[in-house]
């Protein structure tokens, strides 16, 4: 609260001081960004109902998933962004003991042993968090540095984020491993890699592949592979999904077939219409117009981000501000890519709309750093 | 660290991070556009075909079978019912691992090897898809039980309730009502495209008798229901439904009290037994014995239930034994006489001075009367038409047949249906054989020797035909030449069905009407002329009929006949636990209408009866068809014989022979 007293003193002086709107509440809330999750948060429930046959005790679940999400968003946003700052690498520190403690008193849960059951506490997973944490120490380690990185950064770096990748590949949790990773590649990528290395690692990665789908890829993996590029090789298995929901989102048309009555999701054709597939549900009733009408609350909160991560003051908020907005953009993409068929199935949900309580909440805290960027002043000591 | 602080520079860093923070922003831009491209393309270039494929997915329609039509005897009795059972079906397209399933099922109820193998072949057939198909007919109630409560192991099992053919009398009408049974792959082809359509919900189709003559009448008309089903499978919603049109229900001439009473007349006997009303020619009896239970037929006969009704040959009871020829025997003598009194070949006073045998001119070979086997010695003596006929005297028919021709007799004999199917609904009854030069020369590429005529002359030889066309020449005789065409449907949908006959076949008429009645007369002393001092003075059936029922309120007309078994394969004597002579025994054969020469009452019935192996045709098949008779006219029409209306001429006539 001392800062608090601190923007309500100087407050003149600091609005002028700042090019263009950090906007200091007394309660560090942004409320373009909240108008924005708010939306897409009230959406989704709507969605929800309408794909999950109006069941009151999930949708119960997922709005008390939001409320806590809210709450544990405000809470995250009262800390000035420089408490994270500084205590970056402990959390990072305590983030891998905990990644290791749950290789080994873990719980198993859809074949990921990624979920920690400690008493007193609600379950859940360590590695959801890593997503913050990650970002926070990359760009902690890099923002002290001089930009764009030297390569000895940049290694550190690698390892900063493999580390905990790989240990949550051997949770086996591979989506989430990726996730970490593209979090802690986000804030090297805006911290001004040499575009020869980008370009370098991406051709590399191209040519690991073939050997990543000869030797390393399992099954089911290879399966997504190939179904991606032909689903009606096994439409009764593999390319099941993708084929139902391509036909709901192709049948909604431009306006959609109305609300409750999507056949394809009511008659139980798509799977998992409740979470991965629930674009599908949202495509098939509301059309081509429903569609947009999400892709633009999507933009409306990713301008916000954007524009937080090019007002922050100092280097640690933009990277991290960044990278937050960039890694929500990402989850977004990819389940709508997935889902109309653009990219290969990965069992990602869509944010703020599909179920899912522990997956919300880590969104938040990403929404709780964003305005705790945009709403505390500038470090003294910065 | 100090050095490091001093060499950053803060505002160029802010602009890298601004570049690749606007670099990100196009990215994001970009992706969301490809996305949008993604989608237009999926929901307004594709959207026909995904609303297609949508619709594809949930709705479904689907056939509603309509109610078969029910078969009632004259009375009003149930010969062909619908019954309520449940069925196991399975939809293939929801089965992921159909032995799998088998194999689940098979824990739970019974499943025959025959059961897998019959619906595996079902399978094959290329019905509509999401079609249920049969697994296991009539399902118990502790086996419904059982499914319905492992429903969730079983995906793309269901138990439906159908209704499907019972015939209350069994074996008994299994030949002339026939029965219904899966619909085949042939059968399936042979209809055409819109009765194709009609069947798309029917399983059963009529495979022989009146089901298969009618199929069309008794199947009606499907109807459709259009559902939407959900990715399980299940109905969730009927959008909308034609109803079905029920089949029409057939009445028949069929009398079933007579059916049975024939049935019992037969007693253990293989044989038949034809009953016509002269009136109409509707088929009041069909019996074919033994018979089988048409009732296995309908849910799918067992492999083993089959090859025994299929390798009985002694008992062959899949064959029709009504519709299928035999030599006729002396059985056509009234009809051969008639002829020779029409083109006067004979007349009352013609007589013959019988020697037991007959010989061409110029031919050593002598032909036979039947009293050559008998122990007495053979011939009748003098001996006219009326004579010929009560006591069948083969030799008067040996020179009759000689003197009147093949062509003639052939021409004559045609006119009562013989080498020729009159009926008018019973399409599969064979024609026998009514032979004739012509006949020889095509069908056998031989002349036609004088010798043939003899044999003919006595309904052997090359001369073939069945009870059913016994019986209808029998009825028009007792019509005085009034031809009927046998007919099995009476009533459609209980209005009286009168079939429009194109050609209508021509009457019968001879020289003089009075030999109708003389034949009528001959016929009736074969069943009522007694013992008398003269040497076989008595009509054959007399002792088997007459005699033995004194108080016969009417006049039975008949003549017996018997046939020589050609030649028995000897296959089936080497298979069979019959004797030999049991086999080689003749068939035994009897004609007869009732009542005969009755001044008020015309013939009711005519009727055929033959019996296999049966022996002698008077003793063995003449009291069966006086049971047949006797069961209709005095049991069923319980007609009122009454003495005083007796015609006074036959009375005279039978006591004259009494004399």
């Amino acid at each position: 609260m001392i800062s608090q007293d601190f923007v309500r003193q100087s407050g003149g002086f600091q609005r002028s001081q700042n090019r263009v709107g950090n906007t200091p509440s007394p309660l560090h809330i942004d409320l373009p960004l909240l108008v924005g999750v708010l939306l897409l948060c009230g959406f989704g429930l709507f969605v929800l109902n309408s794909a999950s046959d109006g069941d009151q005790a999930l949708l119960r679940r997922q709005a008390t998933g939001m409320a806590v999400g809210l709450v544990v968003m405000f809470a995250v946003a009262q800390f000035s962004v420089h408490f994270y700052r500084s205590w970056s690498p402990t959390m990072y520190t305590g983030g891998i003991a905990i990644l290791i403690l749950v290789l080994f008193i873990g719980v198993e849960t859809n074949g990921a042993r990624s979920w920690l059951d400690l008493p007193g506490l609600p379950s859940f997973q360590p590695s959801e968090l890593m997503k913050f944490v990650v970002p926070m120490l990359v760009a902690w380690y890099l923002a002290s540095r001089p930009l764009p990185p030297r390569f000895k950064h940049l290694f550190w770096s690698a390892v900063m984020i493999l580390v905990p990748s790989g240990l949550i590949v051997v949770q086996n949790d591979t989506g989430t491993a990726i996730m970490v990773a593209m979090s802690g590649i986000f804030v090297v990528l805006l911290a001004g890699i040499r575009w020869r290395i980008v370009i370098s690692g991406f051709i590399a990665l191209l040519l690991a592949s073939p050997a990543w789908y000869i030797f390393l890829a399992q099954e089911h993996q290879k399966n997504r592979i190939l179904t991606f590029f032909d689903p009606y090789r096994d439409p009764t298995g593999a390319g099941y999904n993708i084929i139902q929901s391509q036909i709901a989102i192709g049948s909604g048309g431009v306006y959609g077939k109305g609300y409750g009555n999507g056949a394809q999701s009511h008659l139980d054709f798509i799977p998992e219409s409740n979470t991965d597939f629930i674009l599908a549900v949202l495509a098939e009733e509301f059309g081509l117009l429903g569609v947009l009408f999400l892709i633009c609350l999507y933009m409306f909160v990713l301008v916000r981000g954007f524009f937080i991560a090019w007002a922050a003051r100092d280097m640690y908020s933009r990277l991290l501000a960044g990278s937050i907005t960039l890694t929500f953009f990402f989850y977004v993409f990819v389940n709508m890519a997935m889902v109309s068929g653009l990219l290969p199935v990965i069992g990602l949900p869509l944010p703020l709309i599909s179920r899912g309580g522990t997956a919300i909440v880590t969104l938040f805290i990403g929404f709780g750093l964003l305005m705790s960027i945009h709403t505390h002043p500038r470090s003294r000591v910065a | 660290m100090g050095a490091k602080w001093q060499l950053k520079d803060h505002e160029a860093e802010r602009r890298l991070f601004v570049r690749r923070l606007m670099l990100a922003g196009i990215f994001v831009v970009l992706l969301f556009a490809a996305l949008i491209a993604k989608l237009v393309n999926l929901q307004i270039y594709q959207y026909e075909y995904f609303s297609a494929r949508s619709d594809g997915n949930r709705l479904h329609s689907q056939y509603v079978p309509p109610a078969r039509g029910l078969i009632f005897d004259s009375t009003g009795k149930l010969l062909a019912d619908n019954q309520p059972i449940f069925n196991l079906t399975v939809v293939r397209e929801q089965v992921e691992d159909m032995d799998k399933l088998l194999a689940e099922l098979d824990k739970l109820i019974r499943l025959t090897e025959d059961d897998i193998e019959q619906f595996k072949r079902r399978l094959q057939r290329n019905r509509v898809p999401f079609a249920s198909i049969p697994l296991r007919y009539v399902l118990e109630e502790d086996e419904k039980s059982k499914i319905a409560v492992n429903s969730h192991l079983l995906p793309g099992i269901a138990i439906e309730p159908q209704f499907v053919r019972q015939y209350p009398l069994e074996a008994l009408t299994a030949h002339s009502v026939g029965y219904v049974s899966e619909i085949n792959r042939d059968e399936l082809d042979r209809l055409d495209e819109l009765q194709r359509e009609n069947y798309g919900g029917t399983n059963h189709i009529g495979k022989s008798g009146i089901e298969r003559t009618y199929e069309e009448l008794l199947h009606g008309t499907v109807g459709y229901e259009l559902v939407e089903k959900n990715n399980r499978g299940q109905v969730m919603r009927r959008l909308d439904r034609t109803d079905p049109v029920a089949g029409k229900n057939l009445t028949l001439h069929m009398n079933s009290e007579l059916q049975i009473a024939a049935n019992e007349a037969l007693g253990d006997y293989r044989g038949a037994v034809v009953a016509i009303d002269p009136a109409t020619g509707g088929i009041l009896a069909m019996v074919s014995k033994p018979g089988f239970n048409p009732n296995l037929f309908v849910t799918g006969i067992s492999s083993a239930d089959y090859s025994v009704l299929v390798n009985d040959r002694v008992n062959t009871p899949l064959f029709d034994r009504t519709t299928n020829p035999y030599p006729p025997g002396s059985t056509v003598k009234p009809f051969i006489g008639l002829a020779g009194l029409h083109h006067e070949f004979v007349d009352y006073d013609f007589a013959i001075q019988d020697p037991g045998y007959f010989r061409l001119p110029g031919v050593s070979y002598r032909w036979g009367d039947w009293t050559l086997r008998t122990p007495i010695g053979g011939g009748h003596g003098h001996t006219d038409l009326q004579r010929a006929i009560f006591q069948s005297c083969d030799t008067f028919f040996y020179d009759l047949g000689v003197r009147m021709g093949i062509d003639t007799m052939h021409d004559f004999m045609a006119q009562f249906g013989f080498g020729d199917n009159f009926a008018l609904d019973i399409g599969f009854a064979r024609t026998g054989v009514l032979p004739s030069r012509e006949w020889k020369r095509t069908s056998r590429g031989e002349p036609w020797y004088p010798g043939d005529t003899v044999n003919s002359s006595i309904g052997q030889g090359y001369m073939w035909a069945t009870p059913l066309q016994l019986a209808t020449a029998t009825a028009i005789l007792a019509n005085n030449g009034e031809v009927v065409e046998p007919r099995m449907l009476k009533a459609i949908n209980g209005v009286p069905y009168e079939p429009e006959i194109v050609n209508p076949r021509p009457n019968v008429v001879v020289e003089d009407p009075d030999y109708w009645r003389y034949i009528q007369e001959s016929m009736t002393m074969v069943v009522h002329r007694p013992y008398s001092s003269t040497f076989r003075d008595n009509g054959t059936a007399y002792e088997a009929i007459a005699q033995k029922d004194r108080n016969m309120p009417y006049l039975l007309g008949g003549k017996s006949g018997s046939a020589q078994v050609v030649s028995i394969d000897q296959s089936i004597l080497s298979s069979a636990d019959i004797e030999v002579s049991e086999l080689n025994k003749d068939h035994a054969l009897f004609v007869a209408f009732a009542p005969a020469l009755h001044e008020t009452i015309p013939p009711r019935i005519a009727v055929a009866v033959f019996v296999e192996n049966g022996g002698s045709g008077g003793s063995v098949a003449g009291p069966i068809a006086k049971a047949v008779t006797d069961a209709y006219l005095l049991d069923i029409l319980k007609l009122d014989f009454d003495g005083d209306d007796e015609p006074e001429e036959s009375r005279a006539l039978l006591s004259q022979a009494n004399d």
